[in-house]
């Protein structure tokens, strides 16, 4: 999953939207609006503070777009990164991690299937979710509380009271392994 | 550490799952190695595909305009030469109000607005009810205020005829003098007893701070003070009295308007009186 088509676009509204071209960056929100709204959904669980991240997000990205360096990296994970740390920001400041540590590795329900996605995302989303469901229940819970809920290793082991060991080799493997099945299936 | 035990750090690091100490370590490594850069770079890349994991969901369609909003409103700040660097813009006013807060806090409203209503409904009823329940006292009063002065007109017309019909009964006409030619009155008694009743029709009003006095002049004598009487609206008044004792034998009664409290001797115009004898 390297060079897809919208790879370029993505850089090209990027860097519009770093001159300061407004249609660049409703461009990437209409191209991206339900998988970032999607993640920051699962991370918060409510739609009010999502849509507030949302749009901090989105504000971020009119105001950092010039930062963006492709040679460190897509512009889908930049745009992602963004919309994942402010979630995880408000999570925390929300306090409310434990309330909601039981829907950790739980798929909570959505408005929405990938039906409304276009065809490049529907496929991604595809290929992600066959490659996770690949994965042992252990590493696949190691690598999405990590991801969706933010905790660091030592904070898995405690929540799932495993050994630190133990949660390290699981989210190593794990990760390995998921670059395998994605590299495989591209 | 060796490179391979940072390596080692690579994959937590791209899910910012290492702990701070060992954040500060790999980042300072990463500052001069531009293999573990590169990996930690593709790594980022692959763990991004993860927002793919959480279903897709379509924010709210104010969201877009409240973002562009934003924007313009930050451009536009820009062309007029204010400083950007740092500075935060602020985000709309957060509509805080879901569905069921929109709701609930409307129920409240609602509520508190049937309430008032209510208490303003309950208020008006009772203040309504007061003012019924002192009408009828009122009705009450002055129908048992009536209903006093007719038993006791009654008493007295009662007390007429027995006086009327008594052996010893003697009755007095009574003329209009030159202040009150239409009036006229009798004055009937048991000429034993000295119980007596007096009639009195066509006397002028009563004013509100005087009264009607009778009296009684025995022959030769200074006039004695009788009753203190009003008239009603038809200038009628119907009262018992008591002749005194000593002027039993021969007297003259009149009417004089006198001060509300009564007078010791006459200080107005006769009224009405018995022929003199």
């Amino acid at each position: 999953m390297q060079a897809e088509p919208s790879q370029i676009a993505d850089n090209d509204l990027l860097r519009a939207v770093a001159r300061g071209d407004e249609s660049a960056l409703a461009a990437i929100y209409d191209r991206y609006r339900l998988i970032l709204f999607g993640l920051i959904l699962r991370i918060l669980n409510d739609r009010q503070d999502a849509e507030d991240v949302l749009q901090e997000t989105f504000l971020q990205v009119w105001r950092r777009a010039g930062d963006f360096d492709e040679a460190r990296g897509r512009a889908f994970t930049w745009l992602v990164t963004i919309a994942r740390s402010r979630a995880l920001d408000r999570l925390r400041a929300a306090g409310s991690r434990a309330r909601r540590a039981e829907e950790a590795a739980q798929e909570p329900a959505d408005e929405i299937g990938d039906a409304a996605l276009d065809a490049l995302n529907a496929e991604k989303s595809a290929i992600v979710r066959k490659a996770l469901a690949e994965l042992t229940d252990e590493q696949r819970k190691v690598l999405l509380l990590a991801y969706f809920e933010g905790l660091t290793q030592t904070e898995i082991a405690e929540r799932l009271g495993d050994p630190l060991g133990t949660v390290k080799t699981r989210m190593r493997s794990g990760l390995i392994r998921l670059r395998e099945l994605l590299a495989h299936a591209n | 550490m060796e490179h391979q035990d940072y390596q080692q750090l690579l994959i937590p690091h791209s899910l910012d799952a290492l702990e701070p100490s060992d954040v500060h370590a790999i980042e300072a490594h990463l500052e001069t190695c531009a293999e573990c850069r590169a990996e930690l770079t593709a790594l980022r890349n692959d763990v991004g595909l993860l927002a793919h994991a959480a279903k897709p969901a379509e924010p709210g369609p104010q969201v877009r305009a409240r973002i562009l909003d934003a924007v313009r409103a930050e451009r536009q700040e820009n062309r007029d030469g204010t400083a950007v660097t740092g500075r935060v813009v602020p985000m709309k006013p957060r509509a805080n109000w879901n569905v069921w807060t929109i709701g609930l806090r409307l129920a409240a409203g609602v509520a508190f607005v049937a309430l008032l209503i209510e208490i303003v409904v309950l208020w008006r009823h009772e203040v309504k009810l007061r003012q019924d329940v002192a009408q009828l006292e009122r009705q009450l009063n002055t129908q048992q205020h009536e209903l006093a002065r007719d038993r006791d007109a009654l008493a007295r017309q009662r007390e007429l005829v027995a006086l009327l019909n008594s052996p010893n009964g003697r009755k007095l006409e009574m003329a209009g003098a030159q202040t009150a030619q239409n009036a006229r009155g009798s004055f009937v008694y048991d000429q034993k007893s000295g119980k007596a009743v007096f009639l009195a029709d066509g006397l002028p009003a009563t004013p509100a701070d005087k009264a009607y006095e009778l009296w009684f002049i025995p022959k030769g004598r200074s006039p004695v003070p009788g009753r203190l009487f009003t008239v009603d609206a038809s200038g009628h008044a119907l009262l018992p009295e008591q002749i005194p004792a000593d002027a039993l034998d021969s007297f003259v009664i009149a009417i004089t308007l006198e001060p509300k409290k009564g007078s010791t001797a006459p200080t107005s115009a006769i009224y009405l009186s018995t022929p003199s004898s």
